[in-house]
């Protein structure tokens, strides 16, 4: 590899400075809030660290709020979403790409289609579907909404990955005495990597910051998510934007986790030199 | 080793398209057997047939004796080697090796020795713990190639395997595969759409075309007595000159030109309608008493060193003649080009354009 | 359970590790799941009380389940508009909590669905007769069977408290006495509005308040000999008057001729600037006081609103009782513990409690006795704003008010119309409004034909596809395998959707509404009529399409950039990865509010930056229709670009070195190999990612409810799906909403065909 000339590595950090200044400013005026006593959403000056800075509001989300208890909701939930919604989505899109079956064209747009009603409209007929199915303040009725939100992308994402992946590895993988499961999850799988990392942080992140429909299903506030119990701090007119901002916070950091332990698979590089076109 | 057969098999795709028409072949022990034919001629999908990574629409493969249309690619006991190599980029070389017999359960010793033994002969061995990205074409070519080795099958299958090479590696690597065979004497099927490797490397040369088997014989036997018009245009290089006109008596006649040919089959003079007339280029001659075609212009002279070869218009069609290096003729010279006796092949005038064979013509070369 | 799992075959569980955590997960989940089972009688109340007055309640609870073993009450906190919504969805589905608590304003239209309960039956006359006029909220009986007591009318709310007024709040380091006039008012303000630095901007101002919502317009309306309604039950609005023309006049002439009011000042705005000490009085509800008593770093007090001089009148706010009501799906047990439980709640002893501990207007004669209420500055003052206060109307027209209002006050306060203007035009809005809510459609026959046309249509379409239909099942026998794959996918993607789907197909030919919320019937296709007859929805849908392309141009532009400049070796790679995600991970509905702030027109970081480094004079951002706009655009692209630069730098991963080793040989230049190598390769990745990012803008409604505070200014922000949210939401147009998302639906899917086909992105690579 030619290593690139200083001017062209010069413009790529001052692009992904500007970047990095612009998605981090907002995020850390949640920060400021967050450290802000008296539930102020605003102030009149610019500094991040507010003058009086505290952690009350902190201290308050573990030791007044059944914090933990949310977040102990909302990982379960999302795990289960992201395991359900990675491997539904990595078999689908599979089928998708390599089997040409009747109805496969109109299946893909359908996917999609679903996608398209708007949100709120839709909140009604859930509802009543919820308590006719008697899913009301289950896990369950969440997880089979999430994963259902979160499926057509997934699906349209692995397609799309596993479509960069050549037939004939997983036909040499049969040659080699696969079955057509375990060459698709020995040789297919690995590859498509990036894909997955893709889909399970798209997964984790639908079922990590729901909650218009978490709102419709948890009653009970012991069983609420995150997003839910952050939510239940605002409210118009007399939020608590102290626990609000800390809340809001705290929900980012295992999104930030999840994605440092993903993203060393989703730079793989893995399919390169796999076949020669 | 195995023998392997094809009986009425045929193999139609779900949008209608009929890709192979009622296959029969019978590849015998040790044989090595190459497909041949243009793109879309259904070589490939015979191959994948047997390989079991298509499906037969009707009639039956059997590999040694059984049947083998339902058994998962894994379970035939076949290797194949890809166009595109197909390794796994997630694997090291030795992993890519070893996969195959790790799927069939082969002990750790085992797979480990077997592995050696064919990094060694391929000369390899210096690659193993390397991933596929880090080998130049020609390595990953071999290791490819090892893949199928270590696996001691029945039947070796090559789909197309040297054409993503460049030449001199191609030329190299036809040789090792045919040493490889030598050694191994295992059933082989080559498919190639490239009639010098078929020739080269072919026991027995299988032409396809639409689907169909044109002729399956040895390479000297396809060359001297294609069945056909398709066969006889399709091996050969240059290939073979064709005249189309009409056969009074044993006289070709085709606009004004007439040949007098010796040695007519019955079949042939009752032939009505029209006929080809074929020949090679090494078929014509300057100095001989064969019939004579028209004086002609040359054209292009391709100089290849032991001999040379001269391209002339007739009849509206470009034509081929083989001459010796000794031979002092340029473009532009003037010849009369003259047919050698029994240097010429007959074709009816129709779909099948098959080959009329001369009275003296024996059965076998 | 167990026995089962042991006669699977052993190497089920070894050979598939995948399949065995999935089998855990969903085993933990519906452990999990399962609600505490107890014999205990459940009741359900939801409620919107903030948080001092919600722990009080929960204390009054837990006495109360003690005192009664056999009760379980579960106490729902939702906001208040979530609560309404909630609370009707529940009553439509048969279900919901037995007890409601809220302000009186929703009982109306609570009342004409059909959705609460008479609670007369368990308050006999004298129980009755303990409460202050307006305690108890009664609503014309709604065809129930005719009654004794004459009166033919239904209680409907049993309140334990008064309140949500408006006083005025001050700080007494900088204000000694109250005001008592609105002269004095402006002239403490004047004198409170300081630029001490000189850099032009305020370091104080007089006085601030939610200045964009007309609730808080009502003090000037009454104190200017006004009101909202020419007849006594309150369902004729009278906005067209000159008291109001005056009311609207003071309000401009507050920040524009005396300048003590900040310009942009939302209800967030005023709270922190007054909680900073940089504000000296506050307009706000007895909800915010106690905040800002409790406040070391201001001294607050409570004064009642002044008087405006040219009427004599009080400044009177508007005040509405708090109480329970009873859902209509509730039992005859549940009814019976349910009001039980409101008798505690509502009692004589509680709401002393409760005026003790949380300083609120209790609901009973009795309580006005306590003599807490004459010796705390707080209550006296409350309960003298209390005595000028207006009952808030609590019929279905107070909301169309209010949102008639709304887009001319806001109209008025930017400039862009005359005072005069803005009352005739909320008058013409008002009567609108009231006629779409009280619109009543009626059930049409031929149900049965648009029936048979549907029908006849599903079969036309299954005639149409019965080549495919045919080979089917031939095709399930010949690859099985194919469907089991995509098989669970499919199941699981349609199963939450068919039911919805064909729900709003039906709603959209209905006359779902206000007025018929539960008997809803067929009405044909004058829905669709209704959004495709109105003008405004072919401008909202232009905005919408705006929205859409540039948003998607953006996140898919950026994310590209970002993908391609991290690609490849470059020092801080991770930090930067992780840093860049950011916008995607911190939750968005607290960093569109963050956007709000950053966009304010005095203290938002994006005037302050744009103004101390480039010098840019300030920009009106959320006051100005085109510029509000551009402020969600902005917010939006910000939360949006993340995901599609995962996904870029996922798809870079595909793309063999050596094709641009290759290109380079070919002399390619960086921007050939982008255009030629990069992007082609990238589409089949990019391409499903932005189609349903594309879907996803055109139905995004939180960056635009969020951002622009709901449509403001003047509903000039929508896009379709807030505008949607709104007519349905604030107007219960059931059926409209419907016949509109359906539209949207059509609109979305001739999109994604024409765009899918073009960009072939059902195709794969290798054909």
């Amino acid at each position: 590899m030619v290593s690139e000339p200083k001017r062209i590595t010069f413009l790529r950090h001052a692009v992904l400075l500007l970047f990095v200044a612009i998605s981090v400013y907002p995020a850390l005026n949640v920060l400021s809030i967050s450290l802000r006593p008296g539930d102020q959403l605003k102030t009149t000056d610019l500094s991040i660290i507010p003058d009086n800075w505290t952690f009350d509001s902190y201290i308050a989300l573990f030791t007044e709020q059944p914090f933990l208890r949310w977040l102990a909701n909302s990982l379960l939930v999302s795990f289960a979403v992201t395991v359900t919604g990675v491997a539904l989505a990595a078999m689908g899109g599979y089928a998708l790409s390599r089997f040409r079956f009747v109805g496969r064209q109109a299946l893909m747009l359908s996917i999609l289609t679903t996608q398209m009603f708007p949100a709120t409209m839709l909140l009604l007929p859930l509802y009543i579907l919820v308590a006719k199915l008697n899913l009301m303040n289950t896990f369950l009725g969440l997880l089979v909404f999430y994963v259902s939100t979160a499926l057509p992308f997934c699906v349209w994402q692995m397609k799309g990955f596993y479509d960069t992946i050549s037939p004939s590895l997983e036909e040499a993988a049969r040659v080699d005495g696969c079955s057509r499961m375990v060459a698709f999850r020995r040789v297919i799988l690995p590859l498509a990597a990036p894909g997955l990392v893709i889909t399970a942080l798209f997964s984790f992140m639908t079922a990590w910051s729901e909650y218009i429909v978490a709102a419709q299903v948890l009653q009970d506030r012991d069983m609420f998510t995150l997003p839910l119990g952050v939510k239940s701090f605002q409210a118009s007119m007399s939020t608590q934007w102290g626990l609000y901002a800390a809340a809001a916070i705290l929900v980012s950091v295992p999104v930030v986790i999840v994605f440092i332990v993903l993203s060393k698979y989703l730079v793989s590089g893995m399919t390169v030199g796999a076949v020669k076109e | 080793m195995a023998t392997v057969s094809f009986r009425n098999v045929n193999k139609v795709y779900p949008d209608g398209f009929h890709a192979v028409h009622d296959l029969n072949l019978e590849v015998k022990e040790g044989e090595f057997l190459v497909l041949v034919g243009p793109s879309g001629c259904g070589k490939s999908t015979t191959l994948r047939m047997l390989a079991g990574l298509e499906e037969i629409s009707s009639g039956e493969i059997a590999i040694e004796d059984r049947v083998v249309n339902a058994i998962e690619p894994g379970d035939r006991d076949i290797a194949m080697v890809f166009q595109n190599y197909a390794l796994y980029p997630h694997m090291s070389v030795r992993e890519n090796l070893a996969f195959g017999l790790k799927m069939r359960r082969t002990p750790k010793q085992e797979i480990a020795e077997r592995t050696a033994e064919v990094a060694s002969t391929l000369g390899i061995e210096s690659l193993l713990d390397r991933r596929p990205r880090e080998l130049s074409g020609g390595q990953r070519q071999r290791v490819a190639l090892g893949r199928a080795i270590v696996r001691q099958p029945k039947v070796f299958l090559f789909d197309e395997p040297l054409s993503n090479l460049d030449a001199k590696l191609r030329v190299q690597m036809r040789a090792e595969i045919a040493s490889l065979h030598h050694r191994l004497k295992t059933t082989m099927v080559y498919v190639t759409h490239d009639q010098v490797e078929a020739m080269t490397l072919g026991e027995r040369i299988v032409i396809m075309n639409h689907g169909r088997i044109q002729q399956a014989a040895a390479p000297l036997e396809l060359y001297r007595r294609p069945a056909n018009r398709f066969v006889a245009g399709f091996i050969g290089s240059p290939p073979m000159n064709f005249l189309r006109g009409t056969l009074k008596d044993s006289m070709f006649q085709s606009e004004g030109m007439s040949i007098q040919l010796a040695n007519v089959s019955n079949e042939a003079l009752s032939h009505e309608g029209n006929v080809w007339l074929g020949f090679r280029a090494e078929d014509l001659v300057l100095n001989s008493d064969g019939p004579s075609l028209p004086e002609v212009e040359l054209e292009v002279v391709e100089q290849m060193g032991h001999e040379s070869i001269g391209y002339f218009t007739l009849l509206g069609e470009r034509h081929s003649i083989r001459l010796p290096a000794t031979s002092e003729v340029n473009p532009g010279s003037r010849i009369v080009p003259r047919l050698r006796p029994a240097g010429w092949h007959l074709f009816a005038d129709d779909e099948e354009g098959c080959r009329f064979a001369r009275e003296n013509e024996t059965a076998q070369v | 359970m167990l026995d089962a799992t042991r006669e699977l075959p052993a190497n089920l569980y070894r050979r598939k590790p995948a399949w065995r955590l999935l089998a855990i997960i969903g085993l933990l989940i519906t452990l999990s799941g399962c609600s505490k089972q107890d014999d205990r009688h459940v009741i359900q109340l939801w409620h919107q009380m903030v948080v001092n007055e919600r722990l009080f309640l929960n204390e009054l609870v837990t006495e109360y389940e003690k005192q009664h073993p056999e009760i379980d009450v579960r106490l729902v906190f939702k906001d208040t508009e979530e609560l309404r919504s909630s609370f009707q969805a529940a009553a439509l589905a048969g279900v919901g909590p037995a007890i409601v608590y809220g302000p009186s304003d929703v009982l109306g239209a609570y009342h004409t669905m059909g959705i609460i309960a008479d609670m007369t039956p368990w308050l006999d006359e004298n129980a009755r007769a303990k409460f202050k006029p307006g305690g108890l909220t009664y609503l014309p009986a709604k065809d129930g069977p005719q009654r004794d007591d004459s009166q033919n009318r239904d209680l409907v709310q049993v309140s334990d408290r008064f309140g949500n007024h408006l006083a005025l709040v001050y700080n007494r380091k900088f204000v000694e006495t109250p005001p008592q006039t609105v002269e004095e008012l402006i002239e403490i303000g004047r004198r409170n509005t300081l630029d001490e630095d000189g850099n032009g901007r305020n370091e104080r101002y007089g006085l601030v308040w939610n200045y964009e919502e007309p609730y808080f317009a009502v003090p000037f309306i009454t104190g200017s000999g006004g009101w909202l309604f020419a007849n006594e039950e309150n369902t004729e609005p009278d906005l067209d008057t000159p008291q109001m023309v005056a009311a609207l006049q003071l309000i401009d002439d507050l920040q524009r001729v005396h300048g003590i009011v900040p310009r942009g000042c939302d209800y967030e705005t005023a709270d922190s600037l007054f909680k900073s000490g940089n504000a000296a009085m506050i307009i706000n509800g007895d909800w915010s006081w106690g905040d800002y008593l409790a406040l070391e770093r201001i001294d607050a007090a409570i004064a009642p609103l002044p008087i405006v001089t040219e009427t004599g009148q009080p400044m009177g706010p508007m005040i509405s009782p708090k109480g329970y009501s009873l859902n209509k799906n509730a039992t005859p047990a549940q009814r019976d513990a349910a009001m039980q439980l409101i008798t505690y709640l509502t009692s004589e002893s509680s709401q002393r409690r409760a005026l003790h501990s949380l300083r609120i207007l209790p609901s009973r004669t009795a309580l006005y006795d306590d003599p807490l209420l004459t010796q705390d500055p707080t209550l006296k003052a409350s309960r003298e704003q209390f005595e000028q206060g207006h009952l808030m109307p609590s019929g279905s027209e107070m909301r169309a008010v209010w949102d008639a209002m709304r887009p001319p006050y806001q109209a008025v306060l930017g400039g862009a119309i005359s005072a005069k203007d803005a009352a005739a035009a909320m008058q013409a809005n008002a009567e609108q409004a009231i006629s779409l809510l009280q619109r009543d459609d009626q059930e049409i026959g031929g149900s049965w034909l648009w029936a048979a046309l549907a029908s006849a249509t599903t079969l036309g379409l299954l005639f149409w596809q019965r080549r495919g239909l045919a080979t089917l099942l031939p095709d399930m026998r010949r690859q099985p395998l194919a469907y089991l794959l995509v098989g669970p996918a499919i199941v699981l993607i349609f199963l939450t959707v068919v039911f919805p789907f064909f729900y709003n197909l039906l709603l959209s030919f209905s006359n779902m509404s206000l007025t018929h919320f539960q008997d809803w019937g067929f009405a044909g296709s004058q829905n669709y009529i209704d959004v495709l007859g109105d003008g405004q929805f072919y401008a909202v849908l232009l905005k919408t399409i705006i929205w859409t392309i540039v948003n998607v141009v953006f996140h898919v532009g950026i994310g590209i950039l970002l993908a391609v400049a991290l690609n490849g070796p470059i020092r801080g790679k991770a930090i930067y990865r992780v840093l860049l995600i950011l916008p995607w991970a911190v939750p968005a509905y607290i960093t569109a509010l963050t956007w709000r702030s950053m966009f304010h027109l005095e203290y938002g970081a994006v005037n302050l930056l744009g103004n101390q480094l480039f010098g840019i004079p300030p920009v009106n951002w959320l006051g100005e229709a085109t510029n509000a706009f551009i402020a969600c655009i902005i917010a939006n692209v910000w939360l949006g670009f993340p995901f599609m630069m995962v996904i870029a730098l996922g798809g870079l991963q595909g793309i063999p070195q050596d094709m641009y080793e290759a290109a380079r040989i070919d002399r390619a230049s960086r921007w050939q190999q982008f255009r030629h190598i990069t992007l082609p390769l990238l589409k089949p990745v990019l391409a499903p990612a932005a189609t349903l990012g594309a879907i996803w803008t055109f139905n995004n409604l939180n960056v635009v409810w969020l951002v622009s505070n709901g449509g403001a200014p003047s509903n000039k922000t929508h896009i379709l799906v807030s505008y949607v949210y709104k007519e349905v939401f604030n107007l219960y147009r059931y059926g409209y909403g419907a016949a509109l998302s359906m539209i949207v639906f059509v609109i979305l899917l001739a999109f994604c065909l024409v765009f899918l086909h073009r960009a072939k992105a059902t195709e794969n690579v290798y054909g």
